[in-house]
Formats: structure tokens, C-alpha cells, sequence
């Protein structure tokens, strides 16, 4: 490759990791996507940095974890002395555009990209339904008009299958019939439930406070219609999931068209990720805000549908762990841009091109401004901060005395993360390790203090609410 | 129904936080369109035309900084006429949400399945006020039944391909189509098999027509179903006239407002 690559960074919202058909599964057919996968490489081990919209986008746009970012929650706001993607590009020499969802808050994303469409009034959290179909004509003519001799860096956010939320919502104060009541379609046609709909119930208390109480803090109106539901409801809650991924499907199936109509498919290089994935059942669970796989596991697949970029195709990596905080090296990476210093991502470039380089053992996530998971070969941890006797509003971590209840998941025979052995005798030694791996890579990042009003009211409520549970003892 | 004061659930989105409320909009809609007056109110000989309002379901925050009067948050018009054995349609929908305006034009068979024929086009401006503004796109059925796309004078793409015995049509005629097919849908069990070119643009096959149940309020309609892969489920609810009076998918609902012109 002589010239530097246009790049085209393809992301769907809400989309787990395993609802691609060429991963082999059977309920959804994503011909689009797995055409990615065929002329590219598969990160099988890739994990959102924070599984909530705002927060894992403010990683992709920065390299940061979110305890760094300023947006722990849909509810943050971008520290603005922080640069993003669109600036180091634009300043290196690519034309930088975004279409679709951006949902950073605190970074008006018109400063930061050209912008080929953003919605009438700013896209916001959901509206697949109104926006992704435009999002592909706005990209269609970009990719029909593009005539400068810049590369460019082009971000396409779609929306869906985040509308799984609008359909959850849908069901807020009525009642709503089975499907099989209602007739459209057979048991035949629906999912099964997965395997681990059924759930170990000894969770940390931040997530049993944020989705499983009767005032959950994260969406009680939807848990309480949930809680009423049949097996048909959830299987036909899966079943309409897969269809929104088609839908998003075909939205990329005609950008991937356009590309190679207008021969730009050579030279481009292109990453297809999510924000973060959807419980879809699992763990008797919907949307995302938690720590088990189905939430924080999303597709990453670099490709080019051409032979400019080198790309191992067709290839799925099993062995590297890959976060949501890489995008942003691997994309300065391919532009020949150097990333400022204090990036905790690194750049996937090297493993795409079939090279053994060093790389990290485990992956490390944040939740809900106090949750925290090390993923690693054989186990996942999962555990927590108790907030704070008196809040200061600088994201916690490494501290062992303030550390909460724990999660020991066995992923080799236990992928279904459905019993928790953070409290056998037996796993105490794998339980030391793995924090002690969350205690290392939470000192290595650059905590910022919460400064903005938004999430410090947040945490503000949200802390109070979980001192209440710990004083009734957890 | 859910009980006595509710509509029905595939279009009930009296949710809390909407102000001013969906169902009161959606009624106040139905009963200021008369069909009595909409059937002498001819426009142009033999069009026929239907205006729906567009409403969100559950969350009105999709049309921020809108209309406070009113929870519309867009327009469907369906004009079409026969000539020579042809339907012509001519579809106008505005979405304030999106910013798009879309202009469709297309022609179907006078089938009871409306079969899409070559070629269509679809025009759309958009006012969000980015750098994009406009799009144009034809369309038309290539003889090894695949449907092709020019967008914006540039090569052909392929948009999808199906066998010769599938029965295309657009979303936009079947408010033409179900009412005619009423019957055949109501006597089929399982309903009837499909394919929808969405939008004039995307290929969505291995769709069903089915027939979901008939109810009083808020007044007389018996209700259909569509659903398939790459769709999400639509339910098309028919008025005592054979009007498409609602279509209700789980984000937005279009309420009949206007009719005009003799049906043919």
C-alpha cells in the first residue's frame, strides 16, 4: 500500500457480537456483514469499553476509557481538553466526515467531522426507523460526489438494532399478547430462550439496584411489563431483535455496494464494530447496562473488500482481546498519525495483517460509573465500587477496601456466565489474580474528577440510592 | 383490547409522557375524516388520494422543538390513477423527525397484488440541514428479475435479486393491496406470501400478509398483518369503506386524514 487507505469506520448500535450468520447463527441472515467478514478479519474476543451508547462512543472517539472520559453514562459530558478522532485526522491530512449517530456528549460532533447528516434536530439515542435509511442516502451521495484528492475517514452510525429499546418501550402501561396470540407467527418461526435465561441471582448490588429491583434506577417501567412475560414473549423479543439487525443489514449492503461501484473499494480500509450488545433474554435480561457477555461483547471486523490494504480475510482471531479504546490508534494507525500520549487503546493493524505482536491478556471494562469486569482466557470477573461516604466525584478504583460484591464466571465451562464462584473457596486465588489485573490496569489510567452537572447529578442520585442498600447490608 | 377505555394494543400508545395525548390525536384524526364528504371531494377524474398523518409512538422527543399543538411529526400522500391497464402512483412522505421528503413515483399492474413495474423513481430533498440535501434514484426490474438502482446519474448497483414467480410489490400500494385482498387474506389461514420493495429501495422477500382480528373501537376495523425478514411487523387496519384507516408498526402510526377522488 503506497497511499494512505480512505477508511471507512461502519458502526451499528445495540448489536451483540454473535448475531452475524457467518458466526453461525441460524436466526438471522446478515449477508451484508458477512461479506465483511469474508474480506476481512473477525476479533472474536472484542469488548465494548463501557456498555451503554454514550459512554463506549466517547472511548472510540478518544482511545479513553470512560472513567477517563467524562462520560460514564448516557448522562456525561466529554472533558473538551480531550482530542477526538475528527481533530487528529483533520490535522493529518484526511477529510473527516460523520453520518448518522454520534450521542458524545459534550463534543458537537459539526467541530469535529464534515457532517453528511446528523437528523432534523440531532440524532439522539434511538430512530432507526427515521434515520438510517437516510443515513445511507447521505452516504450514497457522498460516495457518488467524493472528488478530492484527500483520503477520507468516513463514520457511518447507524442506529440499529438499537430500536429493540423503542420496542421494549412499547410495551410500558399495556399489555401485549404473545405473538402466538396474536397469530403472525408460529413457535416454529421464534428462537428458542437461550440457554442461560435462567440466572445465578447472586449479582453485584449495583446491578441488582440499576435492573433488577421493583425501582430499578435503569428502566423499572419496562422491567415491570417484563416481569409478566411468557417464554413467547422473550422468544418473540429475539425474534424481532434479529429482524432490526437485517434491517441495519441492508443499510450496510448498499454502502458496500456503492463502494465498489465507485471503485473506492481497493483503497479503503473498513471497521464494522458496535457500541455494545443487548441481553436479548439472557439472564432473563433486556437492552444492555450490565456486565454479562451478551451486553458488553460486540462484532469487530476490519476488511476491505479490494487488495490495497493488506487484510488477513476471512479469518476469525480467537485469541486476541480487542476493546472498544483500539479503534481509535488503529484508525491513526492506518492514517500514518501519530495518537496523543495517554491512549490506553492500541492498534489492531499489525494482528489484521497476521502478525504476532505483544499484546494484552485481559480485557477491562466499565459499568455504570462503579462497575468493573477483567475478561480473560479461562475467566470473567466481575465487580464493584461502593460509593463513596462522601461523594467527590472522582471515578473509583484500585482500592480494595471500597470493592463491593463479586462475580467469578467460568468461560470455558461456564459461557453462559450462569454460576457465580466468587464465593467458593476454590476460585479465591483465580479472584486474587483477575483483581489484581483490574487493580493494574486502573493504574495506569488518568481518572478525571467528574466535573460537569449532568453526570455529577447523576452520580449524586445513583450513590444514594446504593448507600441505601448497603446500609441494609448489600 | 386490553380493556373498555383502550385502543387496540398494535396501536395504543397512550403513554404517560406524551403530551398532547396519542389516542385523543389519533381519534380526533379518524373522526374529522368524513368518507362521506372525502368521496364527493374529487380532485383530478379517476386519482384517488389518501393523506395520513404520521405520529411517534411512545416518545414524541423524536420531533424536538416541534409542533406543541399536535404529536404529527410528518405526512403520507398516496395519489394514484389508472390508465391503461397501469397504476401510476405518486407518493409524497415528509418526515420532520428525519428531515427527509420523499417523492416516489412508480406504476404496478391493475393485479390484485399490484406487481411493481419498471421503471420508478424516487426523489428525495432533505432539510436537516447537513451536506446533504438531495438524492435521486431510479429503478427499474432487470429481465433475470433482479431490481437495479441508478443513485444520482451513477453507475447501475444491483439492489437484490428474486425468482421470476415472486410478487413484488411497493409498501406504498399495498394500502390498495390488502384492502383488495381482503378476502383471499381473511380465507387463508396462514396468510398470504409477498415480497415488498421498501421505499422503492429495499428488497424485503419472504413477507406475509396475514389477517389479525376485526374490533369496535375506535370504531369498526378489521385489522392485517405484515411481517417478514428484513421487516419489521406492520399491522394495516381497514375502515368500514375499504380504506386503510391505520397502519401501526412499534415506532410510528398513520392515521387516515383525508380522502379524495371516486374509487374506480
Amino acid at each position: 500500500m503506497n497511499e494512505r487507505p480512505n477508511i471507512l469506520f461502519i458502526n451499528t448500535d445495540q448489536h451483540s457480537w454473535d448475531a452475524i450468520s457467518a458466526y453461525g447463527n441460524p436466526f438471522l441472515r446478515t449477508p451484508n456483514i458477512d461479506e465483511l467478514h469474508r474480506n476481512g478479519t473477525s476479533f472474536r474476543r472484542s469488548f465494548c469499553t463501557d456498555p451503554v451508547c454514550a459512554a463506549a462512543r466517547s472511548s472510540w472517539a478518544t482511545g479513553l476509557y470512560t472513567s477517563e472520559t467524562g462520560v460514564p453514562f448516557n448522562g456525561g459530558y466529554l472533558r473538551s481538553e480531550i482530542p477526538d478522532l475528527g481533530q487528529l485526522l483533520n490535522a493529518g491530512g484526511y477529510q473527516a466526515f460523520h453520518c448518522g449517530k454520534w450521542h458524545v456528549p459534550g463534543r458537537d460532533v459539526r467541530e469535529s467531522f464534515q457532517t453528511l447528516y446528523y437528523g432534523q434536530q440531532d440524532i439522539g439515542a434511538g430512530g432507526a426507523a427515521y434515520y438510517d435509511s437516510a443515513s445511507t442516502h447521505a452516504v450514497a451521495g457522498f460516495l457518488t460526489n467524493y472528488d478530492s484528492d484527500d483520503p477520507f475517514y468516513l463514520q457511518i452510525g447507524y442506529v440499529d438494532p438499537h430500536d429493540v429499546c423503542e420496542y421494549l418501550h412499547n410495551h410500558e402501561e399495556k399489555q401485549i399478547p404473545n405473538p402466538l396470540e396474536q397469530g403472525i407467527v408460529s413457535e416454529d418461526d421464534l428462537p428458542p430462550l437461550p440457554e442461560n435465561f435462567d440466572y445465578d441471582e447472586r449479582e453485584t448490588v449495583l446491578h441488582r439496584v440499576c435492573r433488577r429491583v421493583d425501582d430499578a434506577l435503569i428502566h423499572a417501567a419496562i422491567l415491570k411489563e417484563v416481569r409478566d412475560w411468557d417464554e413467547f414473549h422473550w422468544r418473540y423479543l429475539r425474534w424481532n431483535y434479529y429482524r432490526f439487525i437485517e434491517k441495519v443489514d441492508a443499510e450496510i449492503g448498499r454502502v458496500l455496494t456503492l463502494l465498489r461501484e465507485t471503485s473506492r473499494h481497493h483503497n479503503t480500509l473498513i471497521i464494522f464494530s458496535a457500541d455494545h450488545g443487548e441481553a436479548c433474554g439472557s439472564h432473563q435480561m433486556f437492552q444492555k447496562f450490565t456486565l454479562y457477555e451478551e451486553s458488553v461483547r460486540v462484532p469487530f471486523i476490519v476488511a476491505c473488500l479490494g487488495d490495497n490494504v493488506p487484510v488477513e480475510k476471512d479469518r476469525f482471531d480467537e485469541t486476541h482481546f480487542v476493546s472498544g479504546v483500539d479503534l481509535f490508534p488503529t484508525v491513526c494507525d492506518y492514517a500514518g498519525i501519530d495518537v496523543p500520549e495517554g491512549i490506553q487503546g492500541l492498534s489492531v493493524r499489525s494482528l489484521v495483517e497476521g502478525k504476532d505482536v505483544p499484546w494484552r491478556d485481559c480485557a477491562y471494562i466499565e459499568s455504570n460509573y462503579w462497575g468493573r469486569a477483567i475478561v480473560t482466557d479461562r475467566y470473567k470477573y466481575v465487580t464493584e465500587y461502593k460509593p463513596k461516604a462522601v461523594e467527590d466525584f472522582q471515578p473509583p478504583g484500585p482500592n480494595t477496601d471500597q470493592l463491593g460484591l463479586a462475580q467469578l464466571f467460568d468461560r470455558q465451562n461456564d459461557p453462559g456466565e450462569t454460576e457465580n464462584l466468587a464465593g467458593n473457596p476454590t476460585y479465591d486465588e483465580v479472584v486474587k489474580v483477575c483483581r489484581n489485573k483490574l487493580f493494574a490496569q486502573e493504574a495506569r489510567l488518568h481518572r478525571q474528577q467528574i466535573v460537569h452537572p449532568s453526570p455529577k447529578q447523576v452520580i449524586s442520585n445513583w450513590g444514594d440510592r446504593l448507600r441505601t442498600y448497603w446500609a441494609d447490608g448489600g | 383490547m386490553n380493556d373498555s377505555n383502550s385502543l387496540h394494543w398494535s396501536f395504543d400508545y397512550n403513554y404517560g409522557a406524551q403530551n398532547p395525548q396519542f389516542a385523543q390525536e389519533l381519534i380526533g384524526t379518524l373522526r374529522g375524516y368524513d368518507p362521506e364528504v372525502a368521496i364527493r371531494g374529487t380532485q383530478t377524474p379517476q386519482t384517488i388520494t389518501h393523506v395520513y398523518n404520521v405520529l411517534p409512538n411512545y416518545w414524541r422527543g423524536y420531533s424536538r422543538g416541534g409542533d406543541t399543538e399536535t404529536l404529527r411529526i410528518g405526512t403520507a400522500v398516496i395519489e394514484r390513477r389508472k390508465n391503461d391497464n397501469l397504476w401510476h402512483y405518486s407518493v409524497k412522505y415528509e418526515n420532520t423527525t428525519s428531515g427527509e421528503n420523499l417523492q416516489m413515483q412508480f406504476c404496478c399492474s391493475d393485479e390484485n397484488y399490484r406487481p411493481l413495474r419498471s421503471n420508478w423513481s424516487i426523489n428525495v430533498r432533505n432539510s436537516a440541514g447537513d451536506e446533504y440535501s438531495q438524492l435521486t434514484c431510479t429503478g427499474y426490474l432487470a429481465s433475470d428479475s433482479e431490481v437495479r438502482l441508478r443513485i444520482n446519474g451513477n453507475p447501475e448497483i444491483a439492489a437484490g435479486r428474486m425468482s421470476a414467480s415472486v410478487k413484488l410489490t411497493c409498501n406504498w400500494a399495498l394500502f390498495d393491496v390488502i384492502p383488495t385482498l381482503a378476502r383471499t387474506i381473511q380465507a387463508s389461514g396462514d396468510g398470504v406470501d409477498i415480497a415488498v420493495l421498501e421505499d422503492l429501495e429495499q428488497l424485503r422477500l419472504k413477507s406475509k400478509l396475514g389477517f389479525l382480528e376485526s374490533i369496535q373501537t375506535p370504531i369498526p376495523l378489521d385489522g392485517y398483518y405484515l411481517y417478514g425478514a428484513g421487516l419489521l411487523p406492520s399491522y394495516w387496519w381497514l375502515d368500514g369503506h375499504g380504506d386503510v384507516a391505520i397502519v401501526s408498526t412499534f415506532f410510528e402510526t398513520l392515521v387516515l386524514r383525508e380522502k379524495m377522488g371516486e374509487d374506480v
